[in-house]
Formats: C-alpha cells, sequence, structure tokens
C-alpha cells in the first residue's frame, strides 16, 4: 500500500496506482480526454497534469503512478490556466460542427468546454483538410473531429489485435487512418466499432440509419418486423436514466409497437435456434465424428471477419450456424411470412443490435439473402434506437410491459445470454449434455465461464466424459486459444479443445461497438448481471425446452441440420484478404 | 636541415599586414646574412587572435605576440640569431581546448583498428574485464562526475546503477546517435573520426550493467558515418573484441546497427527505442524509464556519442583526472559545433567551465565581419540566445539553464547584428513544429499557433497582445507537453522574448525589422541621386515592380514588390535603399 | 577471426608506433569531403605514384577545422608539423614540390602548426 497526499488528503492506494486513479480516492476528477478505463495510459491530450511536490515540471496524472509519499495538487490556478490553454487548442484544430455532430450533447471535448466556461476562440482555427470515409457502410471515419487521442488507435491494435486504423504523416498533420492511406473498408477493419465506442468526440460514429426505418415504418406497402438482441436490453436504459443494467425487455417490446412495428421479435428466439443448430453440429463432430473439433463459435460477426482475413485456417473448425438475428431474419420472411400469409418481399426486417459489424454482415454473402430477398433489412445500434426513441417523443420511462409477438418472440435463459462472453458457450452446453445424456445439468449455471477474464478455460463432465471448453473474448485474447489448436494440429496431439466460443468485443455483446458510450468493465460485468437475472427468471432456461422452437422444428424446418435447416440456417466461410486493395 | 622556421601572421582586426612584415622581416634577415638560415612562412591562421602580429618560432618554441613593428628587428637579432628570448615579447596563454572526446578524431585513420589500438585504444576495456568488476566502473565514473552530453546532464554513473541494479537477465545499451538540432554535428565528427573510441565505451557500458548487446542507433543522414562504424563494428568483431569471450575473458558482448529515418524526436529515447522495435517513433511516458523497462521492456542504458566516447579514458585515467577538469558540478570537457558568425567554424573541445568569449574569440577568431556579436545560441531547438553582455559567464549545465538557454548537445550558433531575433525564434520553432511527431497536444497544436502568430508578426501583422498569446502557449508546451522536445520547443520563443523584447515591438508596433530580415517589412526605394538611369534593376526585377524611365528616373511599386532584394543585389551603384 | 589478448593489443601498439617516415594525411569526414577532399586525396595519390616519391599517404577524421576544409596535414623530416588548409588542386601540387619535395613549407596556406613533436 502506498500513502500519499492528494489536495492535502492523505490516501492510501495499491502499488502502481496512477495519480489519475488515486484522485477519485480524494473525490478529485482529474480531467482528460486521451485516458480511457479501458486502455493504457496514451499521455497524448496533457490535460491531467498535476503538480508534484519538489518538482518543478507538471506531470501526466493518468501515467505517473503514485509514489509514498507524494504531495500532489491536482488544481490550482495555474493548472486550470495551462488545461485550458490546452483544451483552446484542441478546440483550435476542432470544427464548430457540435449541432451537427453525431456526439452532441455525448462528447467528452465538449463536455470539458462547457465546464471550463470558455467562451471565445483565442487562436486561429486550422482544420484538417480530410475527408469523411464512410466506405464500411458501418462506421464513419470523420479525422476532421479527431483530436489524436489515440484510443481508437490503441483499441484497433492492442485490444483487438486487428490493426486497421494507424496515425499516419506526424506533427500537426498526424491523422488517423487505415495504413497505406486506404479506405477503411479495403483495411483489414472487422466493423467491430470498438473505436467508435471508446472515441471521445464524433470523429468515429456508426453509420446513422434510423432514416432508412423511419421511411419503411411510413411506407403502408411494407411490413415492418423488428428484433431486439440480447445485449440491447440491458443497455438502452443507460440513455434513460436506468440504473446500468436494467432489463427493459418489455418496454422494448411496447416501444417498438408504439414506433410502428408491425410485429416485435426477439432476437433471443434465434438464439434458441442457433442453440439448436450449434448444439447438434457438436453432438455430430464430437459423438459421431463427423467433422472437426473444435467446433467454434460463429454468432459474432467481427469474429467471423477476423477469422477469415486473419486466421482461415480455422474455417474448418467453425460453425456454419447463421447468427441469431439471421435466423430470425430469413425465419421472418419465410415461416412467419407463411404462417401469416404476408408476401416476403413486403417484410423489413429491422435487427436491433448491440454492435455496428451487423450493418456488416447482413449483406456478408449470398446466404444472408437465404429467404429470397435480403433476410434483414436494417441493423441499427443501441445508440440509434436511443435517438428513435428520443426523436418519437416516446416517454420510454413510463412506458407498459408489453409481451413479443409469437412465434418468433419467446424465448429461454439460454437464448438472452447470448449477449455476454461465455453465454453462448454456457447455452450450448446446456442443451448439448440434454442431447447426450437426455436429461438437463443439474446445475444449470456454468460459473467458470463467467466473467471479464480474457479467456476462460474449462472442463464440463458429461456421461463421465470430458468436454474442454475455452472461451476467448476481446481479440487480443485469441491467439492464445488458436496458437494451442494449431499446435496440437501440428504435432499430432489431441485437441485443446472440443468447444471453443469467441466474441470480439470486450465483455462480449454487452460491451459491443453499438452500445451507449462510456463502456468500461464495471459497466460490462452490470450489464452481464441484468442478462444473467433474466436467465434466471425465465421459465425455461434451455433453448430445448423453448415450445416455439420445438414447434418450429414440427411445423417447418423438420430436424437440426436437416436439409431445410442447412439452407436457411446455415452459410460458409472463406478466405478473404487481409487488404482488399 | 639545421633551418630555423618562423611563422608570423598579423591577428589585429583592422587590415591584414601581414605581407608587410613579412617584407620586414625578409629585409632584415637579408642584412643579417640570415636568409640561408632562416625561413620564414606566412601563415593563414596562426591559432591565436586579436594579438597584432603573432611570430612562432619553431624549434625554440617561442610564441610573440602583440609585436610592434619597430620590435622585428630585436626579434631577428636577438632570438633568431642568438637564441635569446625577448620575455616582454612573449606570450603565454594555455590552449583553451582539451580534447578528450576528439583525441584520436584527424589523428588516426578511423577505418583502420590498428591504429585506434596504438592509441591506448581498447586497453580501458581490457583492464575491464581483466579486473571483472563492473561495479568498479561505475564507481570510477561516478568520482569522474561525468554526465550524458545529449542535453540533459543526467549522471552517467547513476543510469548506469539503475540500469545494472534492475533485476533482470536480458538488458541492452544503446548508443543515441540520432544527432538532429540544426547546426550540431558533433557526433557526426567523432563516428567518422574515431568510431572506435564509440564502440568500446559501448562495449564498457554493456560490461558494467551487465548487457551482452548494443545497439547504435545512427540517422540514416550520416551515411558515412554509419558506414564507418559498420566497418569499424565488422573489424572489431574480428579482433574478437565483439562477440565470444572478449579478451579472453567470460564476457560477451554483440553490436547491431540500427538507422532513424530522420525523425528528429527519435532523439528522444522513448522514441527512439520505439523506433528500434519497428513502432512509430513516439515518445511515451516515462517512468517507467527506459533503465527499468526499455527496450523490449528489458532494463537499456542508452547513451549519446560524446559520453561513450569519455568512457574509455576516464576508465585508463581514473575519475579523479577526469573530475579535476571542469567545474564543480560539470565535470570535464564539451564539444561543440561552433558555427554561424564566427571565422573559425568548426568543432572545439574545451573544459567545461570555459567562458563563451573565450570559445568565440579565441579558438573562434571572433566575429566574422566587422558587425558587433549579438548573440550565441546554444541547445539547438531546445535550447535560447545568450545576449552579448553574458558572453563572459562560465559554460556549465547549470549557468545556461539560468540564463534560459541549454547545453543541449553542443550546437552553439554566432550571431550578429544581421540576424533578426524574432527570425531566428521563428526558425527554431519552425524547426519543432516540422519534427513534432504529433502525439501530445501542447506540441503539436501549441507549437503551430505559435507559429502562425510568429508569421503574423514578422509579416507586420502582428499585435501587442499576440506576445501574450505566445507567452500563455509556451507556458503550456513547457507544463504539459510529453517529452522533452515539446516541452523545450518554445524555449527559443521565450528566451528571445526575455532578452530581445525590444526587436518583437519593433515588428509589431513600428512595423520594422532593424536586421532587415524580415522581407516583409522591408522596403525597397531607388536613392534618385545615386542612381545612374542604367535599368539594370528594372530589367532584374522578376515582378516588374520597377517602372519608369531614362528621364523622369525609377522608382520601385511596394505594391507589386516581392522584396526579393533582387533590385539591391544587382545595383552597381548603391541606389537601391533597403529599410 | 583472431581473438585478441592484452599482449596482442601492445604488439599491436608497438608496430604502429612512429617509423620516422613522412606522411601526409588528408582530412577525410563528411565535411571534408564536401569541400574536396577526397579529389585531393586521390591527387595527392596519382603524384606521389607519378614521382615515385617515398611517402605515405593517409586518411583521418575532421580535425575539427571546418572552416579551412579540405584539410592536410604534412609530416616532412625537419620541418615542423603543419596543416594546410582550403588545399586545392594547385595546392596539392604547391605542397608537392615546395614542402615534400623542396623542404620549404607553402605560404599563406597554414591554418595550423603543430609545434610540439
Amino acid at each position: 500500500m502506498i500513502k500519499a497526499k492528494i489536495n492535502n488528503l492523505l490516501i492510501e492506494v495499491n502499488d502502481g496506482v496512477s495519480i489519475l486513479e488515486a484522485a477519485k480516492k480524494a473525490q478529485i476528477k482529474i480531467p482528460t480526454l486521451c485516458k480511457h478505463p479501458d486502455l493504457p495510459p496514451g499521455a497524448g491530450c496533457g490535460l491531467c497534469i498535476v503538480r508534484i511536490k519538489g518538482t518543478p515540471k507538471m506531470l501526466r496524472a493518468c501515467c505517473t503512478p503514485l509514489e509514498e509519499g507524494m504531495e500532489i495538487t491536482t488544481h490550482d490556478p495555474e493548472i486550470v490556466a495551462v488545461r485550458r490553454t490546452v483544451l483552446e487548442l484542441i478546440l483550435s484544430n476542432h470544427p464548430n460542427d457540435c449541432l451537427q455532430c453525431g456526439r452532441n450533447n455525448n462528447c467528452e471535448l465538449q463536455t470539458l468546454v462547457a465546464d471550463f466556461g470558455i467562451r471565445d476562440e483565442s487562436f486561429q482555427k486550422f482544420l484538417p483538410n480530410v475527408a469523411k470515409d464512410d466506405s464500411t457502410r458501418t462506421i464513419v471515419l470523420d479525422a476532421q473531429k479527431c483530436i489524436r487521442c489515440g484510443r481508437c488507435v490503441t483499441v484497433c491494435q492492442e485490444m483487438q489485435n486487428v490493426w486497421a486504423l494507424s496515425f499516419l504523416d506526424r506533427g500537426f498533420c498526424t491523422r488517423i487512418s487505415p495504413a497505406g492511406d486506404i479506405k477503411l473498408a479495403d483495411s483489414p477493419c472487422i466493423r467491430c466499432g470498438q473505436c467508435s465506442n471508446h472515441c471521445p468526440t464524433g470523429a468515429i460514429v456508426e453509420l446513422d440509419e434510423t432514416a432508412r426505418v423511419w421511411e419503411a415504418l411510413q411506407d403502408e406497402d411494407k411490413y415492418c418486423v423488428v428484433q431486439i438482441a440480447p445485449a440491447v436490453r440491458v443497455a438502452i436504459g443507460e440513455a434513460f436514466g436506468y440504473p446500468i443494467g436494467t432489463n427493459l425487455t418489455k418496454k422494448l417490446y411496447a416501444l417498438l409497437r408504439r414506433l410502428g412495428f408491425k410485429a416485435v421479435f426477439d432476437t433471443n428466439f434465434g438464439a434458441d435456434v442457433t442453440i439448436m443448430e450449434e448444439g447438434s453440429e457438436f453432438i455430430q463432430r464430437y459423438a459421431h465424428g463427423k467433422g472437426t473439433l473444435p467446433l467454434i463459435t460463429s454468432c459474432c460477426p467481427g469474429w467471423v471477419d477476423f477469422m477469415e482475413k486473419f486466421h482461415p485456417d480455422m474455417i474448418n473448425y467453425f460453425s456454419s450456424c447463421k447468427s441469431p438475428h439471421e435466423i430470425v431474419g430469413v425465419l421472418a420472411k419465410t415461416y412467419y411470412a407463411q404462417k401469416k400469409n404476408i408476401d416476403p418481399k413486403k417484410i423489413v426486417v429491422v435487427s436491433i443490435m448491440p454492435c455496428t459489424a451487423k450493418k456488416n454482415e447482413i449483406i456478408r454473402c449470398e446466404e444472408m439473402y437465404a429467404s429470397g430477398c435480403q433476410d434483414v433489412d436494417v441493423a441499427l445500434t443501441t445508440r440509434e434506437l436511443a435517438r428513435m426513441i428520443k426523436q418519437a417523443g416516446i416517454d420510454f420511462n413510463n412506458l407498459p410491459d408489453e409481451e413479443a409477438d409469437q412465434m418468433l418472440g419467446d424465448y429461454t435463459g439460454a437464448g438472452v445470454i447470448f449477449g455476454t462472453t461465455g453465454g453462448v458457450m454456457e447455452a450450448a452446453l446446456r442443451s448439448a449434455y440434454f442431447m447426450l445424456n437426455g436429461k438437463n445439468m443439474e446445475k444449470i449455471e456454468l460459473n467458470q465461464i463467467r466473467g471479464l477474464e480474457g479467456v476462460k478455460v474449462a472442463e464440463i463432465q458429461i456421461n463421465g466424459k470430458k468436454i474442454r471448453v475455452a472461451v476467448a473474448h476481446g481479440l487480443n485474447h485469441v491467439e492464445y486459444v488458436l496458437d494451442k489448436i494449431r499446435k496440437a494440429e501440428k504435432d499430432g496431439t489431441e485437441m485443446p479443445y472440443h468447444f471453443v466460443e469467441v466474441m470480439a468485443c470486450l465483455g462480449g455483446c454487452v460491451g459491443g461497438g453499438g452500445q451507449p458510450y462510456g463502456v468500461t468493465d464495471e459497466l460490462r460485468t452490470k450489464r452481464a448481471a441484468g442478462i444473467y437475472q433474466n436467465d434466471e427468471n425465465c421459465k425455461q432456461r434451455c433453448s430445448h425446452e423453448n415450445p416455439f422452437v420445438q414447434q418450429l422444428y414440427k411445423e417447418f424446418l423438420g430436424s437440426p441440420l436437416g436439409e431445410k435447416s442447412e439452407h436457411l440456417l446455415h452459410t460458409h466461410y472463406r478466405a478473404r484478404p487481409v487488404y482488399s486493395k | 636541415m639545421d633551418q630555423k622556421i618562423v611563422f608570423i601572421k598579423d591577428t589585429g582586426i583592422e587590415n591584414d599586414r601581414t605581407k608587410d612584415y613579412y617584407a620586414l622581416f625578409l629585409n632584415l634577415l637579408r642584412e643579417n646574412s640570415l636568409e640561408d638560415q632562416v625561413q620564414i612562412n606566412r601563415v593563414a591562421d596562426i591559432g591565436i587572435y586579436n594579438q597584432g602580429l603573432v611570430v612562432k618560432i619553431f624549434e625554440q618554441d617561442v610564441i610573440y605576440a602583440n609585436v610592434k613593428e619597430e620590435q622585428i628587428k630585436e626579434i631577428v637579432l636577438k632570438t633568431i640569431k642568438e637564441g635569446k628570448v625577448i620575455k616582454e615579447l612573449l606570450f603565454q596563454s594555455p590552449p583553451k581546448q582539451l580534447r578528450i572526446v576528439l583525441r584520436n578524431c584527424g589523428e588516426i585513420d578511423p577505418e583502420n583498428i590498428d591504429e585506434y589500438i596504438a592509441k591506448d585504444g581498447y586497453q580501458a576495456l581490457n583492464k575491464a574485464v581483466q579486473e571483472n568488476k563492473p561495479e568498479k566502473i561505475i564507481e570510477e565514473l561516478k568520482k569522474s562526475g561525468l554526465r550524458g552530453r545529449g542535453g540533459a546532464g543526467f549522471p552517467t554513473w547513476l543510469k548506469w546503477k539503475l540500469t545494472r541494479e534492475t533485476p533482470e537477465a536480458q538488458k541492452y545499451v544503446i548508443c543515441n546517435a540520432d544527432e538532429g538540432d540544426p547546426g550540431a554535428y558533433m557526433d557526426r565528427g567523432v563516428l567518422e573520426g574515431d568510431p572506435h573510441s564509440v564502440i568500446e565505451g559501448l562495449i564498457l557500458a554493456g560490461f558494467a550493467i551487465g548487457a551482452n548487446k548494443g545497439y547504435f542507433y545512427v540517422r540514416a543522414e550520416y551515411p558515412l558515418a554509419v558506414q564507418r562504424v559498420e566497418l569499424a563494428l565488422a573489424q572489431a568483431y574480428d579482433h574478437g573484441l565483439l562477440g565470444k569471450n572478449i579478451l579472453g575473458s567470460n564476457f560477451n558482448f554483440e553490436i547491431d546497427i540500427r538507422l532513424g529515418a530522420g525523425a528528429f524526436v527519435c532523439g528522444e529515447e522513448t522514441a527512439l527505442i520505439a523506433s528500434i522495435e519497428g513502432r512509430r517513433g513516439t515518445p511515451r511516458p516515462r517512468p517507467p524509464y527506459p533503465s527499468v523497462k526499455g527496450l523490449w521492456d528489458k532494463p537499456t542504458a542508452i547513451n549519446n556519442v560524446e559520453t561513450l566516447a569519455n568512457i574509455a579514458p576516464i576508465i585508463l585515467k581514473g575519475g579523479d583526472w577526469y573530475a579535476a577538469i571542469g567545474t564543480e558540478k560539470s565535470k570535464g570537457t564539451k564539444v561543440f559545433a561552433l558555427t554561424g558568425k564566427v571565422k573559425n567554424s568548426g568543432l572545439v573541445e574545451v573544459p567545461m567551465g570555459i567562458t563563451l568569449r573565450e570559445i568565440v574569440y579565441d579558438i573562434g577568431g571572433g566575429m566574422i565581419s566587422s558587425k558587433g556579436i549579438k548573440a550565441v545560441q546554444t541547445g539547438g531547438p531546445s535550447g535560447g540566445v545568450i545576449p552579448q553582455e553574458y558572453l563572459d559567464t562560465p559554460v556549465d549545465y547549470e549557468n545556461l539553464q539560468k540564463l534560459g538557454s541549454i547545453m543541449g548537445s553542443g550546437g552553439m550558433i554566432v550571431m550578429d547584428e544581421d540576424d533578426c531575433m524574432v527570425d531566428i525564434a521563428k526558425f527554431y520553432l519552425g524547426f519543432c513544429v516540422d519534427e513534432s511527431c504529433g502525439k501530445c497536444v501542447p506540441c503539436r497544436i501549441g507549437g503551430y499557433q505559435m507559429l502562425a502568430l510568429l508569421d503574423k508578426i514578422t509579416e507586420g501583422q502582428g499585435k501587442l497582445e499576440d506576445i501574450e498569446k505566445l507567452k500563455r502557449i509556451a507556458l503550456a508546451m513547457q507544463k504539459a507537453s510529453l517529452c522533452a522536445l515539446g516541452q523545450t520547443a518554445a524555449n527559443p520563443v521565450v528566451s528571445t522574448l526575455k532578452y530581445f523584447f525590444a526587436e518583437y515591438q519593433d515588428h509589431i508596433v513600428d512595423k520594422k525589422c532593424r536586421s532587415h530580415k524580415c522581407k516583409h517589412l522591408l522596403n525597397y526605394s531607388i536613392i534618385q541621386d545615386k542612381c545612374k538611369r542604367c535599368r539594370v534593376c528594372l530589367i532584374n526585377c522578376p515582378v516588374n515592380a520597377i517602372s519608369g524611365d531614362k528621364e523622369q528616373g525609377f522608382l520601385v511599386d511596394p505594391k507589386i514588390c516581392i522584396r526579393c532584394g533582387k533590385c539591391y543585389e544587382v545595383c552597381k551603384f548603391n541606389a537601391i535603399a533597403k529599410e | 577471426m583472431i581473438k585478441l589478448t592484452k599482449n596482442d593489443l601492445d604488439k599491436i601498439k608497438a608496430a604502429h608506433q612512429d617509423d620516422g617516415r613522412d606522411w601526409i594525411k588528408v582530412g577525410m569526414s563528411t565535411c571534408g569531403i564536401a569541400a574536396g577532399a577526397d579529389k585531393v586525396y586521390a591527387l595527392f595519390v596519382e603524384e606521389i605514384k607519378k614521382r615515385k616519391l617515398d611517402i605515405q599517404i593517409k586518411k583521418c577524421g575532421c580535425q575539427g577545422m571546418c572552416y579551412s576544409e579540405p584539410s592536410v596535414e604534412v609530416r616532412v623530416k625537419g620541418l615542423p608539423d603543419v596543416i594546410y588548409g582550403k588545399v586545392d588542386k594547385e595546392g596539392v601540387i604547391k605542397i608537392l614540390d615546395k614542402h615534400i619535395c623542396g623542404n620549404t613549407l607553402v605560404k599563406d596556406s597554414i591554418y595550423e602548426l603543430r609545434t610540439k613533436r
């Protein structure tokens, strides 16, 4: 433990804690625009400077560890004056576009400028002449609004190991861009959107497609249906003042109906179907020796893109099963359309997702058009939905609870936990156990694979046999798992795992790139807790128990991995170039 | 051959009368029938300045200075003929330069390791590995008081001790040869003239801290230095001075070269490390210091070329010997690249504590023209200007800092009345703006904004409130920049504001540049009395700003004139006024 | 590869001590080469060969006298060591004719005296 004084208050913190963190203990918030709790200090903005007794310099609080006996001043007139100058310098290089900006009212720079009460522009305005890059059709890079804090670059390179974004040029001309100054769409970018989620300003935002949805909702010729992903329900409340992790599923159903959707489905239903397919796939490979182990999950489009670009040697291990919202999409335009006698061409499927990569997934290959037309028409992020709610003037907080529409709306606890790391694996194992044993596990919660550890490894006993599983999230953790598989491949030894789950974003979808801003581990944990709570409250907690799923197979699909299922619910993968130009 | 050899040179500032004196000498020698026994020689430079006629008599090793015309006869008769010394004329001044770092530069063939060995090369390494007490080397360095010559002046022994004491099996040493200050080329001189002295220093550093791998980080713009270091390394490997079991000991050490791609900021140690690792060359926060977490996260000692060239002599001659040179807090010698408006530009190595005046006048030979000295700039773009009234300040780390400049790596630029201090500040700041890595706001945007303000001022658009803005940004840069480049980039502006505020006022209030440097503030006009109507200015003006005819005379239109100065240059009658 | 020992270092040192031969040394660092030292060096080599002179021609680094490059240091027995500065082609010929062959120092070209030998 280290004892030191911050603004004359004696505080005690663990060894290695930065002054910025330590100051929170003294109820002091030191301003910063580059330090993010997820990331190592970048030391770029220069706002977090503090004074340490005995040193003439001012030091950065974000990257200076507190040391025994330090006496720190976090605020005095000179420090504040320097911070103010630095802020004004940032403003001199930032457009005054606040009103039209994707981060208006939710921008870290804007907030600080307001806090500092900056009323004039002291310095001449110099704006970089760089065009917006919306080539990915998922996230929009507006380098002119970039304050070069480096968060996105660190996220892309270190947290996600994608290396799509980097700094180009130097000095005043430094800017973020894919290496080689190419378009983001031609870069290794996997559209995970973590950059947009960590950006303090509006330099990287999701492509706003709410207008397309409004248009479809207005069109009397269209039949708009909607589905919400598991992680959305526990995050949307953050935009409306709810405690973090509050499960708002039923309010969302009500809301979506009021927005004008004719049917409100739940992606969790699709997740239950996924488990039927993927679980069966696993049993086939594991128990019947058809196909290779380990089976690797495929419901995360960021991960699929990453694998196809960087690890195509893993294609054979991949589950061919589509992701839950694609399953709901295709079923809406086939099964639902038939039952309700609606022309599938008139159906517009909107997915509300915690994810920016979903915007890309819906057009990723021909199997996404299995219904005969595009299975999911628009994927909106949680952030976009929050804006739609506000535009519609709906008093979200006081909405009554409603239920989802039947056939594609009811879900089990296994379906909802898809929204957090370890959830897909847990859900699959619940059903795999049943398929192998004929009965459910005694203890249905698999705590070994819950939580925020980067790689979680566990052994599950089924029928006296051990099933080895690995769960990784945050793409920088994936290499560890893949290398073990590759080594076993090379050495001809037994595979280290039978089943592997990967989600591209830290924490899984609860920490997705389309979720409300300001994500931290604390937030991820709370959102995940909301999801697990929802699971516990479900009457059925295993996908195979979902009566509507059972009905679906009986009436429409036949059996898992059957001909119709293969046609509608499965896809395939191919190696893609890391750089497409 | 028993000829006496006499060298003469008139070192006065006024017109050089060496030739007259030469004739006098010749006559006197002839009169005394000495012409066959004496060879008299006029030299271009005798190494003494502003001491009138200087006469050096070879063999007797006698130097006379301030010799009056009438005293020549006495010299010929007494000293040359009879071998008697004339005490009153003797010039006695200890040599101003002391060469430790440059001990072999210009002496030995840098491409031949044997010549280095012949100058006691690698004896220090031998001594170290035979004794096999690395701590003793650090102890000796502590005694010597050697401080890092790269600029900041951190005690070398402490850096080594900290690196040595970090518990880690793999450690590295790096020679920082990414010299980049404008006008500074000390390291280039050493690497090109005596690469082995630096290599030996680096091996000793490795031995002292317990590293078995070293890197030379040399800027690619020094191709000859790179070539010579490569050759020297190959020779050292060939001779078993690098590799396994060096000099029969169990010490193994290897050195590789890495080339810097031209970024000034890569001279900053954490950026340099990033660059060697193959990453973007940007500084990272310290702590952790490289001595704890450096190259590939291993403890690393980074030393500048000049620092390393000092190591072998210290080990051989002892720390006490070194500590006897210099001042109380700044020991040893410092190499400076003396440039600017000084007669003898070049590399000089002087003991710490020598005054700027001695460097400029006694070694540099004084000013190149009759224009008065205005200031000396030290420390490159991180330094400041020292006005001529402080020329008698003894040069050491602390004194220069007190004056608002820094020792820096050793650039020393002499400025005269033709140098505009606002323009100088703009030049150095412009350099830092170009070379900023762009990582942190104060340096990236602050520097750019300051430069824009200086541009405004030198273009005659400045306002007095701009001075306040300059000061405000300078403070933010000094306090909130991440690395030394940003923290010091405003120094040239701050120090010129401090000492030459009047020049800023000239530019802002009177719209005048007293040094006629800032071309936007210049006005060219034709002095009609002197003009011979030759039309040369009109023909040469690139923008046709001059009009008129032979009857009416010619005029410069200031609205068209681009202040290129062509008319001023071409006029043979000094009929163009520049003000 | 030779493995040097302390003895070898001493031997090399002894072997390289002054052998009494005359020599010419040209400063061949960047500053010198930029001012034409390589041409000066080449001309010396050529002329020494042509004239069959018994004099060594050597290279060295920068002597620090950048203002007087190319610089050439000459040692001829009986004369003091001197450094000639701003040596050009004519300078080379003058040094060879006068200093080396004629035992007379070249006027107005000496930039540094190394009076103590």
